[in-house]
């Protein structure tokens, strides 16, 4: 009978830790690690084919940077008018992706810090919230579909700049919100009565309580614009006119072109390095400061 | 740098004496009357506290004179002799005392205090050098660098305090500041709150529901109730003159017995108490009709048992006949409950001596119980 109360405990326990206390531990382990290699092994294969001689044999080998040379050097031709090799040019997409990402980045942060301490506070918060997020719900390509039809086929504009902007702000603004909402909710209001009391007039009391105490929300809305708008796709195809954002170029030569894919593999290590390193640079500048401050 | 647009130069504000006016101030949340056409002053220097059960509607006031509140409707209020309705809070010469704190997470204990100086453009040696000074006066002078999260309840409330001294408002108002706190802190700091006003000089507008707290600590109470002030007076008069049976019981008369009147003449009243009559301090104001119901308060500490009928020969003293009911001992006294035939009557028993075993009456002096009205029974 003595083992009766320690059933009894273990039956309180968590649905997942008794799943962990019940499963051998070399399927856990097992497991984890399977998980961890469908998730990374294509994008490390990817990066190490960038590096190698025969790339689309799939067997890494011949170590050579000529793809990432390939990639520059095409661009630096057509800067100065002349023919190069392949006909891969990734300058003028990059730029505009980088370009809409910044735009995309700002207009996110704006639109939260206008919505985003509001919300949780207001009378109608869920039906707001619900409507706020639910192009998260929508496929990207339906969105883009609904946009074009809309704007060409309803009010009768040409697509531009302007109209990937449009698009890709749809798609990022939820999940900028949601990043805010979960500092913002938290958000004490009586801080700001205090800092009123205080005498602080209201652009103080933004400036001083209320941007600094947001400042993870705002970071990350900035950031999840930024990378949701340097990444999307569905949207794009629909929404552009002329120009090709970088994953639309990627994805229209990998379509196209053989001898361009090994290129391809550069250009995705290239970004996907460069992605990394901003997601480390944002959350230092988020986190980085409170961490500082619990010393 | 001017502190405060609203000051007034030093020798004139000598002159204004009354610090605080508020003359017939409404506020209502919807359909809700918080603060129901109420008019107070406070004078410079004074310890005012507005006592109340909750929903009373004294924080409503105390935010109205802070400024966080815009009151429904007012005649006008004051602050130093000029007239601040439409002035916002952040430039009022009031800063508040929160019960939850409201310090500011992001910043460090010497941010915290120095907010007010830094909003008003102080220079930073100058805010420091105030800021070490105000942490001094609340006895916590090495926390200066510490950050919000390393401090306990009591050193937040400190912090919170020297944060709303360091500009030197005219008044400081006290949300139930100690609230929050341990029974043993919140004595403790009801002592230091009263050194800091005694040293400081400042009004205090003081928000409490506690009646010990607000007895230990005011020059003068405020009473509320549903928006409406009861009372209002020396903590002595609200303890033992209070004006109906709500006053009375609110603070902490144990006895409450209900009487018709029989005639008030000078200070005192005599009451029929089924077939007794009583006598005590006529506390009541308006209505003094005989026949009116009235109530008879008598705090349990003035009891006094005997073990004869005698004493009901002596002059100016209430006695009646009573047995022995439950005890219930309480470690610094024994609360004894008589049956009499006027119903239950508590007696506090301090002195072990002092309580009798064979009892056959218990007594009280006439002036140390109070004949009021039975106000509003609700």
């Amino acid at each position: 009978m003595n083992s009766a109360p320690d059933t009894i405990g273990k039956f309180r326990l968590p649905f997942w830790q008794r799943i962990g206390e019940s499963t051998p531990r070399r399927i856990s382990t097992f497991l984890g690690y399977g998980v961890l290699f469908i998730l990374y092994f294509p994008i490390v294969m990817l990066m190490i084919l960038s590096f190698s001689g025969q790339p689309l044999t799939g067997i890494p080998g011949e170590w050579t940077i000529t793809w990432y040379e390939d990639v520059i050097l095409a661009d630096i031709a057509k800067r100065d008018g002349e023919a190069y090799g392949s006909n891969f040019r990734v300058g003028d997409p990059l730029l505009l992706s980088v370009m809409l990402a910044f735009i995309t980045g700002a207009a996110c942060v704006i639109a939260v810090l206008i919505v985003g301490p509001v919300l949780p506070r207001i009378k109608w918060r869920g039906p707001f919230l619900l409507g706020f997020l639910m192009p998260l719900m929508i496929p990207g390509i339906v969105g883009g579909v609904g946009l074009f039809m809309w704007y060409r086929l309803v009010i009768h504009v040409k697509m531009g700049i302007w109209s990937l902007v449009v698009a890709h702000f749809v798609w990022a603004f939820p999940f900028a919100l949601l990043a805010m909402l979960v500092v913002a909710s938290r958000f004490d209001t009586r801080l700001m009565e205090a800092a009123e009391d205080l005498g602080a007039r209201a652009w103080q009391r933004f400036w001083h309580i209320e941007i600094p105490i947001l400042k993870p929300g705002i970071y990350a809305a900035g950031f999840f614009g930024f990378l949701l708008s340097f990444n999307e796709l569905p949207f794009s195809i629909f929404m552009r006119s002329g120009q090709d954002t970088l994953p639309l170029y990627l994805w229209i030569q990998s379509g196209a072109h053989n001898t361009t894919v090994p290129l391809i593999y550069a250009m995705s290590t290239i970004v996907t390095i460069g992605s990394i390193l901003l997601t480390f640079l944002a959350i230092k500048l988020a986190f980085g400061g409170g961490q500082h401050d619990a010393k | 740098m001017t502190q405060n647009s609203m000051d007034l130069p030093n020798e004139s504000l000598e002159r204004v004496s009354e610090v605080l006016s508020v003359r017939n101030a409404t506020h209502q949340f919807g359909s809700l009357v918080a603060v129901d056409d109420v008019s107070i002053s406070a004078k410079r220097g004074e310890f005012l506290t507005l006592l109340g059960e909750s929903g009373s509607g004294k924080t409503t006031l105390l935010r109205l004179i802070a400024g966080l509140e815009r009151p429904t409707k007012i005649a006008g209020i004051a602050i130093e002799g000029q007239d601040v309705s439409i002035v916002p809070a952040s430039r009022r010469n009031c800063t508040t005392v929160f019960q939850h704190y409201a310090l500011f997470p992001h910043m460090s204990v010497g941010q915290n205090i120095e907010y007010g100086l830094r909003v008003r453009g102080v220079s930073i040696a100058e805010r420091k050098r105030r800021a070490q000074e105000a942490l001094e006066l609340v006895r916590l002078p090495d926390k200066y660098d510490r950050r919000v999260h390393q401090l306990s309840g009591g050193e937040r409330q400190r912090i919170s305090l020297a944060r709303a001294l360091v500009t030197q408002p005219a008044i400081l108002l006290l949300d139930e500041p100690l609230g929050a706190l341990d029974e043993k802190l919140r004595v403790d700091m009801q002592v230091e709150l009263l050194d800091l006003h005694k040293k400081l000089g400042i009004t205090f507008i003081y928000v409490t529901h506690s009646q010990e707290e607000a007895l230990t600590m005011s020059d003068r109470i405020i009473l509320m109730r549903k928006g409406t002030i009861v009372q209002e007076g020396p903590p002595t008069e609200l303890f033992d003159r209070p004006v109906n049976r709500f006053v009375a019981d609110f603070m902490g008369v144990e006895n409450l017995l209900v009487g018709t009147l029989d005639r008030v003449s000078g200070d005192y009243a005599s009451v029929n108490v089924g077939d007794f009559k009583i006598t005590g301090l006529w506390s009541g104001s308006g209505s003094k009709t005989s026949g009116t119901e009235v109530c008879v308060a008598v705090r349990a500490e003035r009891i006094r048992l005997s073990n004869t009928m005698d004493v009901a020969n002596k002059g100016g003293i209430n006695c009646l006949p009573c047995q022995s009911g439950q005890t219930i001992y309480k470690g610094k006294y024994v609360d004894r409950t008589l049956d009499t035939k006027i119903g239950p009557i508590k007696a506090r028993i301090w002195d072990r001596d002092a309580d009798i075993p064979d009892l056959a009456s218990l007594w009280w002096r006439e002036d140390e119980c109070a004949i009021t009205l039975l106000g509003s029974v609700e």
